[in-house]
């Protein structure tokens, strides 16, 4: 069996408080749909699920090309495909419904069932799906996607498609909603809105659509939260240690530190505002006493990795906190 | 700017993508070779049998009052019936391909078939068979229903018998402008000599606003809607954010004399090696498919010959005409007020040009400004 799968990137919201949680549908414990009253019964609870789960689904635009994603807590907490997230520390924007514009960071990837966490760094209130947390769907159910298909289109909104559960897997489920670049990290709800699963990919046939299940991001909830990278791929790529890159020179200070002796135009420490001259006295918590130190300590990093510089320029103390590029 | 639905920005993707190893490998673990996966069988999938049966009625509905456009023996696409006299409409562009037309509407076969007409900015056109006891579509009071509301097509289908198809709106009704832009649908010359005009056209396209306006090769373009052009640039700029389907006044000079007409815009088509990636992973899709005025989407999704029938709601009435099998995950069809308009002026053309006994689509040889009334009526909004 030929399987060619494709990853699926394309490319002021009124708080609405999450609905009471609402019974398992009946129709969900039937074959197929019988008659006008079942499938009435299909979209009654469509619709009526469909307002809120469309103002949590948001865009993420990554300048170039684009997935989707799904708000989960009144924060801001944004769950999201690893392959639209890219990476751990990742600087990204989301777009809401209304077409306004967020700075957001990657937090967590699980980077072998491709799922990834984002945070919205804005403070304010947003609205929210709640995440089917039991496992609670189980084959055949109906449920629907949506997406930032094709990317943001504020005339047409987010696409919701509908289609039922056709395959569970351990760490895929598959359904027939149909998807398409750009829905990928999109949210697929069951019938009382509840998230229960994050697109993912799709083959050439229209029936494969995979999508990542509740479970994987629930397992690794934790770590997520704690921007930990987790698995090897192959949604995402951990960034190779020894890679990074500063953008200045140093020398040891004989007063104890290490003293910067030149910094390179367009580099990571110019951009955090690092001069000639400051005194480098600590980098994340290990104190500095040479250069080759420094250096070691930087192997052991990759780029995008967090910096924390505790400094003196003109004996009064300073912070830089910034990000070690790539090289 | 394109809409990005129709248009997304083609390659970034792959320049994220590119360096995966494409999950072949991890679908081909988590999928056939899972140890304790279920499968729902494809007889209860959304487009399956079992499924599709609980839409009976709807499909009774497609049964007569949708029309199925044959080339030869081989289904091509559908039509809607508009009334009993044997009107139907259906998706124009792909008529193109047709060498043997032939029609079915229920059990009936009609081999005699006359294109009528066809309107360009819809993407329309007008078929006529000889009958007198048809059953019209039943309109809909209105398309603005809420997204997540079931909707009826045709599926495939036998010499007798319609199948049906079900899927839900998706998104909000709106306008797909022409991914490449509005053109006026001319030639003009390459490389003009010293002292000639850039603005001198070689070829007018067929069935395009210019040639309908009485456009020729050799006219020159002096003005856009009163404004002098007098380069390339210049037209392109007064295009930029015009509509396919809008009327423009183009000025002309041929043989020293100077004319005004008004010219109806058309969508760029898009170009083959244009291919987004997602038009690549979406296999078939409607050649035809943007530069249209409003459109209901849904995510019915039969082949890409799916077009040019009836979209039903549950009570089996008409929301639309599917126009466009847009992408992988998207359809479009004319929503219904829309539908009514253009067949009632459709309809109506056809009967004053019966009257005067006059050709379909007369165009004036001179292009002068004696404006044909009918053409007034196309819909731009």
């Amino acid at each position: 069996m030929k399987l060619l799968t494709t990853c699926l990137l394309a490319a002021a919201l009124p708080w609405i408080p999450p609905p009471a949680e609402a019974a398992r549908p009946y129709i969900n414990d039937k074959q197929a749909p019988e008659n006008r009253k079942d499938l009435e019964a299909i979209q009654t609870a469509l619709t009526s699920v469909l307002d809120q789960a469309r103002a949590a689904t948001v865009c993420i635009d990554l300048g170039q090309g684009s997935g989707s994603g799904v708000i989960v807590s009144e924060d801001g907490l944004v769950l999201t495909a690893a392959h639209v997230a890219t990476g751990v520390n990742k600087d990204l924007e989301v777009i809401l419904e209304d077409g306004r514009r967020l700075k957001a960071v990657s937090l967590g990837v699980v980077a072998d069932c491709d799922a990834a966490m984002i945070q919205i760094s804005a403070k304010e209130k947003f609205p929210f799906v709640t995440v089917d947390r039991e496992d609670s769907t189980r084959l055949g159910d109906w449920v629907f996607s949506l997406g930032h298909s094709g990317g943001f289109d504020k005339e047409r909104g987010s696409v919701v498609r509908l289609g039922r559960l056709v395959r569970l897997a351990e760490t895929t489920v598959q359904s027939d909603c149909t998807l398409i670049g750009g829905d990928s990290g999109g949210p697929l709800f069951d019938l009382q809105g509840r998230l229960i699963g994050i697109h993912s990919r799709v083959g050439q046939q229209l029936q494969m659509n995979m999508h990542v299940p509740m479970s994987v991001y629930v397992q690794n909830w934790d770590s997520m939260l704690k921007s930990e990278f987790v698995g090897e791929g192959p949604f995402a790529q951990k960034p190779e240690k020894g890679k990074g890159f500063l953008g200045l020179a140093s020398e040891k200070h004989p007063d104890g530190g290490i003293k910067v002796t030149k910094v390179g135009k367009d580099t990571p420490a110019e951009q955090a505002g690092l001069k000639e001259g400051d005194i480098l006295l600590k980098l994340n918590g290990t104190a500095l006493e040479t250069r080759a130190q420094l250096q070691d300590l930087l192997k052991e990093m990759a780029a995008g990795d967090p910096l924390e510089f505790h400094a003196t320029r003109d004996g009064k103390p300073k912070t830089f906190k910034f990000k070690l590029g790539a090289r | 700017m394109p809409p990005a639905m129709a248009n997304p920005r083609p390659s970034n993707s792959n320049s994220v993508h590119a360096k995966l190893p494409i999950p072949a490998l991890v679908i081909a673990l988590t999928l056939p070779t899972a140890v304790g996966a279920q499968t729902l069988e494809s007889n209860f999938r959304t487009t399956g049998p079992g499924v599709v049966a609980a839409f009976e009625p709807q499909r009774m509905v497609l049964q007569t009052s949708s029309a199925v456009i044959y080339d030869g023996r081989k289904e091509a696409i559908y039509g809607v019936v508009v009334s009993p006299q044997g009107d139907i409409l259906t998706k124009a562009s792909e008529l193109q391909n047709i060498k043997k037309l032939a029609i079915t509407v229920d059990r009936k076969k009609f081999t005699e078939v006359t294109i009528v007409a066809i309107d360009p900015t819809w993407d329309v056109a007008h078929l006529k068979v000889v009958a007198t006891d048809l059953v019209p579509v039943v309109y809909a009071p209105t398309s603005a229903v809420p997204q997540g509301t079931w909707v009826v097509a045709n599926g495939a289908t036998s010499l007798t018998r319609r199948r049906a198809l079900a899927g839900i709106v998706s998104a909000k009704i709106r306008e797909v402008p022409p991914a490449g832009g509005a053109i006026l649908g001319v030639t003009l010359k390459q490389d003009p000599k010293e002292g000639d005009s850039p603005l001198e056209l070689v070829e007018v396209q067929e069935k395009s606003g210019s040639e309908e306006a009485g456009l020729q090769a050799g006219d020159v373009i002096t003005a856009i809607n009163d404004q002098p052009v007098k380069t390339r640039e210049d037209i392109a700029k007064a295009l930029k954010d015009a509509k396919a389907g809008a009327r423009i006044q183009v000025t002309y000079r041929r043989k020293g004399k100077s004319t005004t007409v008004e010219v109806r815009l058309m969508a760029r088509e898009q170009m083959a090696d244009q291919l987004s990636r997602n038009d690549q992973m979406s296999g078939e899709f409607s050649k035809r498919r943007s530069g249209f005025p409003r459109i209901l989407q849904h995510d019915i999704l039969g082949a890409s010959s799916v077009v040019g029938g009836p979209l039903l709601d549950l009570d089996g009435r008409c929301l639309g005409m599917n126009i466009a099998r847009a992408t992988r995950a998207e359809s479009f069809a004319i929503p219904v007020e829309d539908l009514k308009t253009i067949a009632t002026r459709m309809l109506a053309d056809a009967k004053n040009n019966a009257a005067q006994e006059k050709p379909a689509t007369p165009v004036s040889p001179e292009g002068d400004s004696t404006e044909n009334p009918e053409r007034k009526t196309y819909p731009i909004d």
